[in-house]
Protein backbone atom coordinates (compact mmCIF):
# COMPACT_ATOMS: atom_id res chain seq x y z
CA UNK A 1 0.00 0.00 0.00
CA UNK A 2 1.57 3.30 -0.96
CA UNK A 3 1.80 6.39 1.18
CA UNK A 4 -0.61 8.35 -1.02
CA UNK A 5 -3.43 5.90 -0.27
CA UNK A 6 -2.75 5.99 3.47
CA UNK A 7 -2.63 9.78 3.36
CA UNK A 8 -6.01 9.83 1.59
CA UNK A 9 -7.52 7.41 4.13
CA UNK A 10 -6.14 9.55 6.96
CA UNK A 11 -7.74 12.68 5.49
CA UNK A 12 -11.10 10.93 5.31
CA UNK A 13 -10.66 9.81 8.95
CA UNK A 14 -9.63 13.33 10.03
CA UNK A 15 -6.17 12.25 11.15
CA UNK A 16 -2.97 14.11 10.43
CA UNK A 17 -0.06 11.71 10.27
CA UNK A 18 3.65 12.42 10.54
CA UNK A 19 6.01 11.14 7.88
CA UNK A 20 7.06 8.36 10.24
CA UNK A 21 3.44 7.37 10.88
CA UNK A 22 2.60 7.37 7.17
CA UNK A 23 5.49 5.02 6.54
CA UNK A 24 4.70 2.73 9.47
CA UNK A 25 0.93 2.48 9.01
CA UNK A 26 1.34 1.85 5.27
CA UNK A 27 3.57 -1.12 6.11
CA UNK A 28 1.27 -2.36 8.89
CA UNK A 29 -1.87 -2.19 6.76
CA UNK A 30 -0.05 -3.90 3.92
CA UNK A 31 0.89 -6.81 6.22
CA UNK A 32 -2.59 -6.98 7.75
CA UNK A 33 -4.52 -6.87 4.47
CA UNK A 34 -2.16 -9.35 2.88
CA UNK A 35 -2.93 -11.74 5.74
CA UNK A 36 -6.66 -11.02 5.42
CA UNK A 37 -6.66 -11.96 1.73
CA UNK A 38 -7.60 -15.47 2.89
CA UNK A 39 -11.14 -14.04 2.89
CA UNK A 40 -11.09 -14.22 -0.92
CA UNK A 41 -11.38 -18.00 -0.50
CA UNK A 42 -14.53 -17.77 1.66
CA UNK A 43 -17.84 -18.32 -0.14
CA UNK A 44 -19.99 -15.22 -0.68
CA UNK A 45 -23.69 -15.23 0.11
CA UNK A 46 -26.49 -12.69 0.08
CA UNK A 47 -28.08 -14.09 3.24
CA UNK A 48 -26.36 -12.07 5.93
CA UNK A 49 -27.54 -9.56 8.48
CA UNK A 50 -25.85 -6.67 10.23
CA UNK A 51 -26.22 -8.25 13.69
CA UNK A 52 -25.50 -11.81 14.84
CA UNK A 53 -29.01 -12.18 16.31
CA UNK A 54 -32.44 -11.06 15.07
CA UNK A 55 -33.21 -7.52 16.21
CA UNK A 56 -36.73 -6.22 16.78
CA UNK A 57 -37.99 -2.67 16.43
CA UNK A 58 -38.76 -1.10 19.79
CA UNK A 59 -41.41 1.58 19.90
CA UNK A 60 -42.66 3.56 22.86
CA UNK A 61 -45.84 5.51 23.43
CA UNK A 62 -45.75 8.80 21.56
CA UNK A 63 -45.55 10.89 24.69
CA UNK A 64 -42.98 13.56 25.48
CA UNK A 65 -40.24 12.35 27.76
CA UNK A 66 -36.83 13.49 28.89
CA UNK A 67 -34.21 11.12 30.29
CA UNK A 68 -31.43 13.65 30.56
CA UNK A 69 -31.51 17.39 31.04
CA UNK A 70 -30.02 18.97 27.88
CA UNK A 71 -28.46 21.62 30.10
CA UNK A 72 -26.38 18.92 31.78
CA UNK A 73 -25.24 17.59 28.40
CA UNK A 74 -24.34 21.11 27.26
CA UNK A 75 -22.16 21.40 30.35
CA UNK A 76 -19.55 19.25 28.57
CA UNK A 77 -19.46 21.61 25.58
CA UNK A 78 -18.38 25.13 24.80
CA UNK A 79 -21.49 27.32 24.80
CA UNK A 80 -22.57 30.90 24.24
CA UNK A 81 -25.90 31.83 25.82
CA UNK A 82 -28.01 28.80 24.91
CA UNK A 83 -26.03 27.78 21.84
CA UNK A 84 -23.25 25.25 21.34
CA UNK A 85 -20.11 26.85 19.95
CA UNK A 86 -18.13 25.16 17.21
CA UNK A 87 -15.41 25.85 14.65
CA UNK A 88 -15.88 27.73 11.39
CA UNK A 89 -17.66 25.99 8.54
CA UNK A 90 -15.74 27.86 5.86
CA UNK B 1 13.88 -7.03 33.13
CA UNK B 2 16.31 -5.18 35.40
CA UNK B 3 16.11 -5.38 39.20
CA UNK B 4 15.32 -1.66 39.49
CA UNK B 5 12.42 -1.90 37.04
CA UNK B 6 11.03 -4.93 38.88
CA UNK B 7 11.39 -3.14 42.20
CA UNK B 8 9.60 -0.09 40.85
CA UNK B 9 6.80 -2.30 39.45
CA UNK B 10 6.51 -3.95 42.87
CA UNK B 11 6.08 -0.56 44.57
CA UNK B 12 3.41 0.36 42.02
CA UNK B 13 1.61 -2.96 42.53
CA UNK B 14 1.66 -2.56 46.32
CA UNK B 15 0.38 1.01 46.07
CA UNK B 16 -2.51 -0.09 43.85
CA UNK B 17 -3.33 -3.09 46.03
CA UNK B 18 -3.35 -0.92 49.14
CA UNK B 19 -5.84 1.40 47.43
CA UNK B 20 -8.08 -1.60 46.70
CA UNK B 21 -7.89 -2.86 50.28
CA UNK B 22 -8.56 0.55 51.80
CA UNK B 23 -11.56 1.05 49.54
CA UNK B 24 -13.04 -2.35 50.32
CA UNK B 25 -12.38 -1.97 54.07
CA UNK B 26 -14.60 1.11 54.19
CA UNK B 27 -17.55 -0.46 52.45
CA UNK B 28 -20.94 -1.31 53.84
CA UNK B 29 -20.71 -5.04 54.63
CA UNK B 30 -24.38 -5.52 53.91
CA UNK B 31 -23.81 -4.63 50.27
CA UNK B 32 -21.72 -6.32 47.59
CA UNK B 33 -19.04 -4.42 45.69
CA UNK B 34 -18.34 -4.23 42.00
CA UNK B 35 -16.19 -2.35 39.51
CA UNK B 36 -16.87 -1.32 35.94
CA UNK B 37 -14.65 -1.23 32.90
CA UNK B 38 -13.84 2.36 32.00
CA UNK B 39 -15.97 2.30 28.82
CA UNK B 40 -19.17 1.99 30.90
CA UNK B 41 -20.74 5.26 32.00
CA UNK B 42 -21.39 5.86 35.70
CA UNK B 43 -22.46 8.96 37.58
CA UNK B 44 -19.61 10.46 39.57
CA UNK B 45 -16.80 8.74 37.68
CA UNK B 46 -14.89 9.75 34.59
CA UNK B 47 -15.58 7.50 31.60
CA UNK B 48 -12.41 7.67 29.52
CA UNK B 49 -12.38 4.25 27.84
CA UNK B 50 -8.60 4.25 28.17
CA UNK B 51 -8.32 7.25 25.82
CA UNK B 52 -6.79 10.69 26.24
CA UNK B 53 -9.52 12.09 24.00
CA UNK B 54 -12.10 11.40 26.74
CA UNK B 55 -10.03 12.99 29.51
CA UNK B 56 -12.37 14.74 31.93
CA UNK B 57 -15.61 13.31 30.57
CA UNK B 58 -18.00 12.64 33.47
CA UNK B 59 -21.30 11.22 32.18
CA UNK B 60 -24.51 12.34 33.86
CA UNK B 61 -26.08 8.87 33.83
CA UNK B 62 -25.42 5.22 34.66
CA UNK B 63 -25.08 2.51 32.04
CA UNK B 64 -27.95 0.03 32.41
CA UNK B 65 -25.78 -2.84 33.82
CA UNK B 66 -24.36 -0.45 36.42
CA UNK B 67 -27.80 0.91 37.29
CA UNK B 68 -29.13 -2.64 37.73
CA UNK B 69 -26.25 -3.70 40.00
CA UNK B 70 -26.70 -0.58 42.12
CA UNK B 71 -30.45 -1.21 42.37
CA UNK B 72 -29.65 -4.75 43.53
CA UNK B 73 -27.59 -3.37 46.41
CA UNK B 74 -24.18 -3.10 44.78
CA UNK B 75 -21.55 -0.49 45.52
CA UNK B 76 -19.51 0.71 42.55
CA UNK B 77 -16.00 1.03 43.97
CA UNK B 78 -14.18 2.15 40.83
CA UNK B 79 -13.55 2.03 37.13
CA UNK B 80 -11.00 -0.40 35.71
CA UNK B 81 -8.33 0.40 33.17
CA UNK B 82 -8.43 -0.94 29.64
CA UNK B 83 -6.91 -0.71 26.18
CA UNK B 84 -8.03 2.48 24.43
CA UNK B 85 -11.65 1.89 23.33
CA UNK B 86 -10.99 -1.86 23.70
CA UNK B 87 -8.25 -1.91 21.03
CA UNK B 88 -5.86 -4.50 22.39
CA UNK B 89 -5.13 -7.94 23.76
CA UNK B 90 -2.80 -7.00 26.63
CA UNK B 91 -4.13 -3.74 28.15
CA UNK B 92 -0.93 -1.92 27.21
CA UNK B 93 -2.67 0.50 24.82
CA UNK B 94 -4.06 2.75 27.54
CA UNK B 95 -3.57 6.44 28.27
CA UNK B 96 -4.28 5.77 31.94
CA UNK B 97 -1.92 3.09 33.18
CA UNK B 98 -1.23 -0.56 32.51
CA UNK B 99 -2.62 -3.19 34.91
CA UNK B 100 -0.09 -5.66 36.32
CA UNK B 101 -0.86 -9.37 36.46
CA UNK B 102 -1.49 -10.38 40.10
CA UNK B 103 0.28 -13.72 39.52
CA UNK B 104 3.43 -12.04 38.17
CA UNK B 105 3.67 -8.27 37.92
CA UNK B 106 6.11 -8.43 35.00
CA UNK B 107 3.32 -9.94 32.88
CA UNK B 108 0.13 -8.72 31.25
CA UNK B 109 -3.37 -9.12 32.66
CA UNK B 110 -4.68 -9.62 29.12
CA UNK B 111 -7.00 -7.21 27.42
CA UNK B 112 -8.84 -5.26 26.84
CA UNK B 113 -10.63 -5.69 30.20
CA UNK B 114 -7.26 -6.11 31.95
CA UNK B 115 -8.12 -3.97 34.95
CA UNK B 116 -11.33 -5.96 35.43
CA UNK B 117 -9.32 -9.21 35.38
CA UNK B 118 -6.94 -7.91 38.05
CA UNK B 119 -9.78 -6.62 40.27
CA UNK B 120 -11.69 -9.91 40.02
CA UNK B 121 -8.54 -11.85 40.87
CA UNK B 122 -7.35 -9.69 43.77
CA UNK B 123 -10.54 -8.92 45.71
CA UNK B 124 -12.44 -11.83 47.26
CA UNK B 125 -16.18 -11.56 46.64
CA UNK B 126 -15.70 -8.88 44.00
CA UNK B 127 -17.48 -8.86 40.68
CA UNK B 128 -16.06 -6.89 37.76
CA UNK B 129 -18.10 -5.68 34.80
CA UNK B 130 -16.11 -6.25 31.62
CA UNK B 131 -16.89 -5.76 27.95
CA UNK B 132 -15.96 -8.14 25.15
CA UNK B 133 -15.80 -7.33 21.47
CA UNK B 134 -13.31 -9.97 20.29
CA UNK B 135 -12.16 -11.66 23.49
CA UNK B 136 -11.77 -8.87 26.00
CA UNK B 137 -13.37 -10.83 28.85
CA UNK B 138 -12.04 -14.32 28.11
CA UNK B 139 -8.45 -13.12 27.63
CA UNK B 140 -8.10 -11.30 30.98
CA UNK B 141 -10.04 -14.07 32.76
CA UNK B 142 -7.53 -16.58 31.38
CA UNK B 143 -4.37 -14.62 32.27
CA UNK B 144 -5.69 -13.57 35.70
CA UNK B 145 -7.03 -17.02 36.64
CA UNK B 146 -10.69 -16.08 37.11
CA UNK B 147 -14.07 -16.95 35.62
CA UNK B 148 -15.12 -14.70 32.73
CA UNK B 149 -18.58 -14.84 31.14
CA UNK B 150 -19.26 -13.13 27.81
CA UNK B 151 -23.02 -13.42 27.26
CA UNK B 152 -24.88 -13.76 23.99
CA UNK B 153 -24.82 -10.55 21.97
CA UNK B 154 -27.96 -8.69 23.06
CA UNK B 155 -28.45 -10.46 26.43
CA UNK B 156 -27.17 -7.48 28.44
CA UNK B 157 -28.10 -3.92 27.52
CA UNK B 158 -25.36 -1.80 25.97
CA UNK B 159 -27.03 1.46 26.99
CA UNK B 160 -24.26 3.61 28.48
CA UNK B 161 -21.46 1.64 26.87
CA UNK B 162 -18.91 3.59 24.85
CA UNK B 163 -19.09 1.63 21.61
CA UNK B 164 -16.21 -0.11 19.91
CA UNK B 165 -18.13 -2.32 17.45
CA UNK B 166 -21.92 -2.10 17.71
CA UNK B 167 -22.60 -5.54 16.29
CA UNK B 168 -19.97 -7.19 18.50
CA UNK B 169 -19.89 -5.49 21.93
CA UNK B 170 -21.15 -7.50 24.91
CA UNK B 171 -21.17 -6.56 28.60
CA UNK B 172 -20.22 -9.47 30.87
CA UNK B 173 -18.71 -10.39 34.21
CA UNK B 174 -15.45 -11.56 35.76
CA UNK B 175 -15.16 -12.99 39.28
CA UNK B 176 -13.34 -15.65 41.27
CA UNK B 177 -16.16 -18.18 41.00
CA UNK B 178 -19.01 -19.25 38.75
CA UNK B 179 -21.48 -18.78 41.60
CA UNK B 180 -20.59 -15.07 41.88
CA UNK B 181 -20.92 -14.63 38.13
CA UNK B 182 -24.24 -16.50 38.10
CA UNK B 183 -25.70 -14.39 40.90
CA UNK B 184 -24.93 -11.07 39.25
CA UNK B 185 -25.48 -12.14 35.66
CA UNK B 186 -29.14 -12.62 36.44
CA UNK B 187 -29.23 -9.00 37.65
CA UNK B 188 -27.69 -7.39 34.58
CA UNK B 189 -29.37 -9.57 31.92
CA UNK B 190 -32.77 -8.85 30.40
CA UNK B 191 -34.46 -6.52 27.94
CA UNK B 192 -33.92 -2.78 28.09
CA UNK B 193 -35.94 -0.52 25.76
CA UNK B 194 -32.95 1.81 25.63
CA UNK B 195 -31.03 -0.86 23.69
CA UNK B 196 -33.24 -2.48 21.03
CA UNK B 197 -30.72 -5.29 20.48
CA UNK B 198 -31.54 -6.51 23.99
CA UNK B 199 -35.27 -6.75 23.32
CA UNK B 200 -35.37 -9.90 21.19
CA UNK B 201 -33.98 -12.20 23.88
CA UNK B 202 -35.77 -15.18 25.37
CA UNK B 203 -36.24 -15.30 29.15
CA UNK B 204 -33.21 -16.42 31.10
CA UNK B 205 -33.98 -19.88 32.53
CA UNK B 206 -33.71 -20.51 36.28
CA UNK B 207 -31.16 -23.22 35.79
CA UNK B 208 -29.00 -24.48 32.94
CA UNK B 209 -28.35 -27.95 31.71
CA UNK B 210 -24.84 -29.27 32.18
CA UNK B 211 -23.36 -30.03 28.75
CA UNK B 212 -22.58 -33.75 28.54
CA UNK B 213 -21.01 -33.67 25.10
CA UNK B 214 -18.29 -31.24 24.01
CA UNK B 215 -16.65 -30.72 20.62
CA UNK B 216 -13.05 -29.59 20.19
CA UNK B 217 -12.18 -28.18 16.73
CA UNK B 218 -8.79 -29.60 15.77
CA UNK B 219 -7.98 -26.25 14.13
CA UNK B 220 -8.04 -24.69 17.61
CA UNK B 221 -5.23 -26.96 18.75
CA UNK B 222 -2.64 -25.60 16.34
CA UNK B 223 -0.13 -22.87 17.20
CA UNK B 224 -0.43 -23.47 20.93
CA UNK B 225 2.37 -23.02 23.42
CA UNK B 226 3.35 -26.61 24.43
CA UNK B 227 2.60 -25.82 28.10
CA UNK B 228 -0.90 -24.66 27.19
CA UNK B 229 -1.47 -27.74 25.05
CA UNK B 230 -0.37 -30.03 27.90
CA UNK B 231 -2.46 -28.22 30.52
CA UNK B 232 -5.50 -28.21 28.25
CA UNK B 233 -5.15 -31.93 27.46
CA UNK B 234 -5.00 -32.68 31.20
CA UNK B 235 -8.19 -30.68 31.68
CA UNK B 236 -9.86 -32.63 28.87
CA UNK B 237 -8.84 -35.84 30.64
CA UNK B 238 -10.39 -34.57 33.83
CA UNK B 239 -13.63 -33.69 32.01
CA UNK B 240 -13.78 -37.21 30.59
CA UNK B 241 -13.28 -38.61 34.10
CA UNK B 242 -16.30 -36.52 35.12
CA UNK B 243 -18.38 -38.37 32.54
CA UNK B 244 -18.37 -35.66 29.86
CA UNK B 245 -18.00 -36.89 26.29
CA UNK B 246 -15.35 -34.98 24.37
CA UNK B 247 -14.87 -35.40 20.65
CA UNK B 248 -12.47 -33.74 18.22
CA UNK B 249 -14.14 -32.32 15.12
CA UNK B 250 -13.02 -30.30 12.13
CA UNK B 251 -14.10 -26.68 11.62
CA UNK B 252 -11.92 -25.40 8.76
CA UNK B 253 -13.94 -22.21 8.32
CA UNK B 254 -12.46 -20.94 11.60
CA UNK B 255 -9.56 -19.58 9.53
CA UNK B 256 -11.87 -16.89 8.16
CA UNK B 257 -12.91 -15.67 11.60
CA UNK B 258 -9.92 -13.48 12.46
CA UNK B 259 -9.91 -11.35 9.27
CA UNK B 260 -13.71 -11.10 9.22
CA UNK B 261 -13.72 -9.98 12.84
CA UNK B 262 -11.05 -7.32 12.43
CA UNK B 263 -12.70 -5.93 9.31
CA UNK B 264 -16.13 -5.65 10.94
CA UNK B 265 -14.76 -4.39 14.25
CA UNK B 266 -12.51 -1.71 12.74
CA UNK B 267 -15.17 -0.66 10.21
CA UNK B 268 -17.65 -0.11 13.02
CA UNK B 269 -15.03 1.50 15.27
CA UNK B 270 -13.93 3.95 12.60
CA UNK B 271 -17.47 5.32 12.36
CA UNK B 272 -18.11 5.21 16.12
CA UNK B 273 -14.97 7.20 16.86
CA UNK B 274 -15.99 9.95 14.44
CA UNK B 275 -17.93 11.54 17.31
CA UNK B 276 -14.71 12.33 19.19
CA UNK B 277 -13.77 15.61 17.62
CA UNK B 278 -13.02 18.02 20.48
CA UNK B 279 -16.54 19.38 20.83
CA UNK B 280 -18.93 17.08 22.62
CA UNK B 281 -17.08 14.76 25.02
CA UNK B 282 -13.88 14.88 27.02
CA UNK B 283 -10.96 16.78 25.60
CA UNK B 284 -12.13 20.11 24.21
CA UNK B 285 -10.36 22.13 21.57
CA UNK B 286 -10.67 25.78 22.64
CA UNK B 287 -9.44 27.51 19.49
CA UNK B 288 -12.70 27.87 17.56
CA UNK B 289 -11.41 30.29 14.96
CA UNK B 290 -10.30 27.58 12.56
CA UNK B 291 -11.92 25.53 9.82
CA UNK B 292 -13.83 22.54 11.19
CA UNK B 293 -11.61 20.10 9.29
CA UNK B 294 -8.50 21.47 10.98
CA UNK B 295 -10.30 21.67 14.33
CA UNK B 296 -11.42 18.01 14.25
CA UNK B 297 -8.18 16.73 12.73
CA UNK B 298 -5.99 18.50 15.25
CA UNK B 299 -7.60 17.18 18.41
CA UNK B 300 -7.97 13.64 17.02
CA UNK B 301 -4.37 13.46 15.83
CA UNK B 302 -2.84 14.42 19.16
CA UNK B 303 -5.31 12.49 21.36
CA UNK B 304 -5.74 9.06 19.78
CA UNK B 305 -3.08 6.48 20.58
CA UNK B 306 -1.09 4.44 18.10
CA UNK B 307 -3.39 1.39 17.95
CA UNK B 308 -6.52 3.55 17.78
CA UNK B 309 -5.11 5.34 14.74
CA UNK B 310 -4.15 2.03 13.12
CA UNK B 311 -7.66 0.62 13.58
CA UNK B 312 -9.36 3.81 12.40
CA UNK B 313 -7.23 3.72 9.24
CA UNK B 314 -7.92 0.02 8.65
CA UNK B 315 -11.66 0.41 9.18
CA UNK B 316 -11.89 3.53 7.04
CA UNK B 317 -9.98 1.81 4.24
CA UNK B 318 -12.22 -1.29 4.34
CA UNK B 319 -15.34 0.87 4.01
CA UNK B 320 -14.10 2.95 1.09
CA UNK B 321 -15.77 2.77 -2.31
CA UNK B 322 -14.32 -0.12 -4.25
CA UNK B 323 -13.32 -2.16 -1.18
CA UNK B 324 -16.63 -2.43 0.67
CA UNK B 325 -17.77 -5.58 -1.11
CA UNK B 326 -14.41 -7.31 -0.87
CA UNK B 327 -13.95 -6.64 2.83
CA UNK B 328 -17.02 -5.49 4.75
CA UNK B 329 -19.80 -7.39 2.97
CA UNK B 330 -17.64 -10.50 2.69
CA UNK B 331 -17.04 -10.38 6.44
CA UNK B 332 -20.77 -10.19 7.12
CA UNK B 333 -21.21 -13.29 4.94
CA UNK B 334 -18.44 -15.09 6.84
CA UNK B 335 -20.11 -14.28 10.15
CA UNK B 336 -23.36 -15.79 8.91
CA UNK B 337 -21.55 -18.88 7.64
CA UNK B 338 -19.80 -19.38 10.99
CA UNK B 339 -23.09 -19.06 12.88
CA UNK B 340 -24.46 -21.86 10.69
CA UNK B 341 -21.33 -24.00 11.27
CA UNK B 342 -21.67 -23.57 15.04
CA UNK B 343 -25.38 -24.43 14.83
CA UNK B 344 -24.54 -27.65 13.00
CA UNK B 345 -22.09 -28.61 15.74
CA UNK B 346 -24.68 -27.80 18.41
CA UNK B 347 -27.03 -30.38 16.86
CA UNK B 348 -24.71 -33.08 18.23
CA UNK B 349 -22.82 -31.36 21.05
CA UNK B 350 -23.90 -28.88 23.70
CA UNK B 351 -20.75 -26.79 23.64
CA UNK B 352 -17.47 -26.20 21.83
CA UNK B 353 -14.33 -26.44 23.95
CA UNK B 354 -10.93 -24.85 23.24
CA UNK B 355 -8.08 -23.34 25.22
CA UNK B 356 -8.80 -19.65 25.86
CA UNK B 357 -5.44 -18.14 24.91
CA UNK B 358 -2.66 -19.86 22.97
CA UNK B 359 0.02 -18.95 25.53
CA UNK B 360 0.38 -18.02 29.20
CA UNK B 361 0.36 -14.33 30.14
CA UNK B 362 3.31 -12.79 28.27
CA UNK B 363 5.88 -10.48 29.82
CA UNK B 364 5.64 -6.79 28.94
CA UNK B 365 9.04 -6.93 27.25
CA UNK B 366 7.76 -9.75 25.00
CA UNK B 367 4.66 -7.72 24.12
CA UNK B 368 6.77 -4.70 23.18
CA UNK B 369 8.46 -6.80 20.48
CA UNK B 370 5.20 -8.05 18.92
CA UNK B 371 4.03 -6.74 15.55
CA UNK B 372 0.35 -5.67 15.19
CA UNK B 373 -0.55 -8.78 13.21
CA UNK B 374 0.97 -11.04 15.89
CA UNK B 375 -1.16 -9.30 18.51
CA UNK B 376 -4.30 -9.71 16.41
CA UNK B 377 -3.45 -13.40 15.94
CA UNK B 378 -3.29 -13.92 19.71
CA UNK B 379 -7.10 -13.64 19.74
CA UNK B 380 -7.69 -16.49 17.28
CA UNK B 381 -9.43 -18.67 19.89
CA UNK B 382 -11.64 -15.97 21.40
CA UNK B 383 -12.70 -14.30 18.14
CA UNK B 384 -15.04 -16.99 16.69
CA UNK B 385 -17.65 -16.88 19.49
CA UNK B 386 -17.39 -13.09 19.68
CA UNK B 387 -17.84 -12.64 15.94
CA UNK B 388 -20.91 -14.88 15.95
CA UNK B 389 -22.41 -13.47 19.17
CA UNK B 390 -22.29 -16.88 20.89
CA UNK B 391 -22.04 -16.89 24.70
CA UNK B 392 -18.77 -18.21 26.08
CA UNK B 393 -17.05 -18.66 29.40
CA UNK B 394 -13.37 -18.91 30.32
CA UNK B 395 -12.40 -21.04 33.31
CA UNK B 396 -9.00 -21.68 34.87
CA UNK B 397 -8.10 -25.25 33.91
CA UNK B 398 -4.40 -25.72 34.75
CA UNK B 399 -1.33 -23.92 36.12
CA UNK B 400 2.18 -23.78 34.66
CA UNK B 401 4.90 -22.52 36.98
CA UNK B 402 2.15 -20.97 39.08
CA UNK B 403 0.56 -19.13 36.13
CA UNK B 404 -3.01 -19.91 35.06
CA UNK B 405 -4.15 -21.46 31.79
CA UNK B 406 -7.76 -21.11 30.69
CA UNK B 407 -10.25 -23.20 28.78
CA UNK B 408 -13.18 -21.67 26.92
CA UNK B 409 -16.63 -23.16 26.44
CA UNK B 410 -18.96 -21.82 23.74
CA UNK B 411 -22.66 -22.61 23.53
CA UNK B 412 -25.51 -21.65 21.24
CA UNK B 413 -27.14 -18.24 21.49
CA UNK B 414 -28.97 -17.64 24.80
CA UNK B 415 -27.52 -20.74 26.56
CA UNK B 416 -25.41 -18.91 29.14
CA UNK B 417 -26.93 -20.84 32.02
CA UNK B 418 -25.66 -24.12 30.54
CA UNK B 419 -22.15 -22.69 30.57
CA UNK B 420 -22.52 -21.57 34.17
CA UNK B 421 -23.82 -25.00 35.12
CA UNK B 422 -20.75 -26.59 33.55
CA UNK B 423 -18.52 -24.08 35.32
CA UNK B 424 -20.03 -24.97 38.70
CA UNK B 425 -19.48 -28.68 38.11
CA UNK B 426 -15.91 -27.99 36.98
CA UNK B 427 -15.19 -26.04 40.15
CA UNK B 428 -16.19 -29.08 42.16
CA UNK B 429 -13.43 -31.08 40.47
CA UNK B 430 -10.69 -28.49 40.01
CA UNK B 431 -9.40 -26.09 42.62
CA UNK B 432 -8.60 -22.53 41.53
CA UNK B 433 -5.48 -20.80 42.83
CA UNK B 434 -5.32 -17.15 43.79
CA UNK B 435 -2.07 -15.25 44.15
CA UNK B 436 -0.78 -14.23 47.53
CA UNK B 437 -0.31 -10.49 47.59
CA UNK B 438 1.53 -8.76 50.44
CA UNK B 439 1.23 -5.13 51.42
Amino acid sequence: MDREIIARVARVARLELTEEELERYAKDLDDILDNFSVLDEAPMTDSYTFNPIPVVDVLREDEPGQDLDPQVLRGQMSTYEDYVRGPRLS
Amino acid sequence: MSASVTSSLMRLAQQRYRAFVETVDHLDDAKFHFSAKDNLCAVGFQARAGSAILEGYVPPFDATPIRRLKDAGGQLIGKTTMDEFGFGTFSVNSAHGVPLNPFDITRSCGGSSGGAGAAACLIPGHVALGVSTGGSISGPACFCGVVGLSPTYGRVSRYGLIDYGNSLDKVGLLARSASLVREHFRTIAGPDPKDPTSCAQPTLPDKGRRPDSLAIPTEALTNLDPAVRKGFQEAVGRLKDMGVQVKEISMPSLRFAMPAYYILATSEASTNLARYCGMRFGRREEELNQHFNDFFTGVRSVSFGDEAKRRILLGTYCRMVGFRSRYYLKSLAVRQMLIEKYRKIFQEHQAVLTPTMPFIAPRFEEISRMKPLEMYGADFLTIPPNLTGMPHISLPCAYVDGLPIGMQLVSDHWHEMDLLEMASVWEGAFEYHHPEVRL
